[in-house]
């Protein structure tokens, strides 16, 4: 028996590098899936991981690209994403993906349905809790980020909150100016979402 | 049993290695050291709940979710959880035990499930409580936290219903009873920042703690339930009340959990746990406070000191929890 249970112990270790646990998934991907694409008839879940496609030169990239460092317990380099490839019949025709970035009032889920050229056709927050998250879940909100791709977040600095002036990022109006920590915490989630899936489900298409 | 938790981890590792490149599933890794002290045994313990009990205990184990698509997408999920625990008590040995053991298939209107899985009932039914030390209800005799049987699920734009029809004797399975138990549900909580769900159930179940099945015979149980979850701020709380009658006697059970996130990200996690019980026509009281701290993504440290009335025990206990994921 305990041969048996060391065996069992040691393939397990010996599996290879390990995942961290944090990882951001859709509640009910049925729902969300259909409310998000209506014209959907299923969806296809991936699993994807920096240090398992890319490692550490993937990882800085990323970085780079955010033009801020990953930080904190939602932020390491073999954090799960959930990625969810959008069908019609056999058709792709989009892409559900979420993040966790640090808010206010702890974690926030940072959601984009994106189109196959990467432009996203629905935000919304999964998770977010506060005084004033029911002013940032308006969909008033999220429709100002409608139609962007990360070409419009590129000059987005999310270390200093600031957009380039004049750009469709600066225009997005602050639904509740008291919660400017959350206000920030999305656009450099939405960012940060839309670099992933350029690298994981689009090819770099925007790196190019 | 043993050597069949580590056949099984073996041909999940087997099967699972497939999949490395589709990056269709997960696997993690799960062990926890807990100890603590019990008033009433007088000593140290090495169990969260009863010795017989399932949860929590010194262990190492796993979990494992596999999708499964087509060229329209997804259209199955399986999910294989299992625990090798360590009983201290009358001797040292181990048990094999197995909680997700479940095919999950989406045929459209509703995904049905067989295999061993969460009964529709209650708060029960829609909490994490795997690695936790506060349990809700169903490990109080209202509900079981796994049990043997098919089920399904249909999510609303607001809501969602769902309905099983287990075996009725949780961790084993033993024939002869049954359980059909539903919850129809209001609100998305991480989306709504609230949630409230109804629960009927009925059925025939056996008494039981762990894997020991406690009664020759199923009992009659009628049940019937409200629960609802709300979140503000730091602010988590869950409240529930579940009442009817077991084996031909009126039971209730009033349940209140409220949580505050401290520190970045919510790292730290203090949490109240009052619950009242009416069973064979005695009232108890049970009373818990806990805490949790996520050291890391993998790491947790948990502690809680619990009162129980109908025991009159009083136990202090302190977790070490890792979870992990892997790769292939």
């Amino acid at each position: 028996m305990k041969s048996a249970t060391a065996a069992a112990l040691i393939a397990l270790l010996a599996a290879g590098p390990l995942l961290a646990a944090v990882g951001c998934d859709l509640n009910d991907p049925d729902r969300d899936v259909k409310r998000l694409f209506p014209e959907s008839t299923g969806f296809k879940t991936l699993y994807v991981s920096i240090s398992r496609q890319g490692g550490d030169e993937m990882l800085h990239r990323v970085e780079s690209r955010l033009g801020d460092t990953f930080k904190g317990l939602y932020e390491t380099a073999d954090v799960p994403y959930t990625m969810y490839q959008i069908f019609k019949g056999k058709d792709l025709i989009g892409y559900i993906h979420g993040v966790n970035t640090k808010g206010e009032f702890g974690g926030i889920q940072v959601f984009l349905a994106l189109d196959l050229e990467g432009r996203i056709r629905g935000f919304y927050f999964q998770k977010m809790t506060g005084p004033h998250a029911g002013e940032m879940r308006d969909p008033a909100f999220g429709k100002q980020f409608l139609g962007l791709s990360l070409n419009d977040f590129k000059d987005y600095d999310p270390v200093a909150g600031q957009a380039k002036p004049g750009s469709r990022v600066a225009a997005i109006k602050n639904p509740a100016p008291q919660a400017e920590g959350d206000f920030k915490a999305a656009l450099r989630g939405t960012k940060k979402n839309l670099i992933l899936c350029d690298e994981f489900l689009m090819g770099n298409k925007y790196l190019k | 049993m043993s050597k069949k938790l580590a056949a099984l981890v073996g041909l999940l590792l087997t099967a699972a290695a497939p999949a490395l490149f589709a990056s269709s599933y997960l696997f993690y890794v799960e062990a926890q050291a807990l100890a603590g002290w019990s008033s009433a045994a007088k000593k140290a313990i090495f169990y969260s709940m009863m010795p017989m009990e399932t949860m929590q205990k010194p262990s190492v184990g796993f979990d494992y979710v596999q999708k499964f698509s087509g060229e329209a997408g997804d259209i199955a999920t399986l999910s294989v959880q299992g625990r090798l625990a360590l009983n201290t008590e009358g001797g040292t040995s181990t048990e094999a035990q197995l909680y997700n053991a479940f095919l999950k298939l989406k045929t459209g209107w509703a995904d049905v499930w067989a295999g061993h899985n969460r009964p529709a009932m209650g708060l029960s039914s829609t909490l994490d409580n795997h690695g936790t030390l506060l349990q809700p209800l169903s490990m109080s005799g209202f509900g079981f936290d796994r049990d043997w049987g098919v089920g399904l699920e249909h999510q609303f734009a607001d809501g969602g219903a769902a309905l099983s029809l287990t075996a009725g004797s949780g961790m084993p399975l033993k024939f002869g009873g049954y359980l059909l138990a539903g919850r129809a549900a209001l609100g998305v909580l991480s989306q709504d920042n609230f949630s409230a769900g109804a629960t009927l159930a009925v059925g025939r179940i056996y008494d039981v703690m762990g894997y020991d099945v406690l009664s020759d015979n199923p009992m009659p149980i009628r049940l019937a339930g409200f629960d609802a979850s709300w979140v503000s701020g730091a602010w988590e709380n869950s409240a529930e009340v579940m009442g009817g009658t077991r084996d031909g006697r009126g039971t209730l059970a009033v349940f209140w959990r409220t949580g505050l996130g401290l520190l970045d990200e919510s790292r730290l996690k203090i949490e109240l746990q009052p619950a009242v019980f009416w069973k064979k026509g005695e009232a108890s009281v049970q009373a818990a406070a806990g805490a949790s701290f996520l050291a890391t993504s993998d790491l947790t440290l948990r502690t809680m000191a619990a009162y129980d009335g109908e025991t009159k025990d009083v136990k202090l206990l302190f977790q070490i929890y890792y979870y992990k994921g892997i790769r292939f």
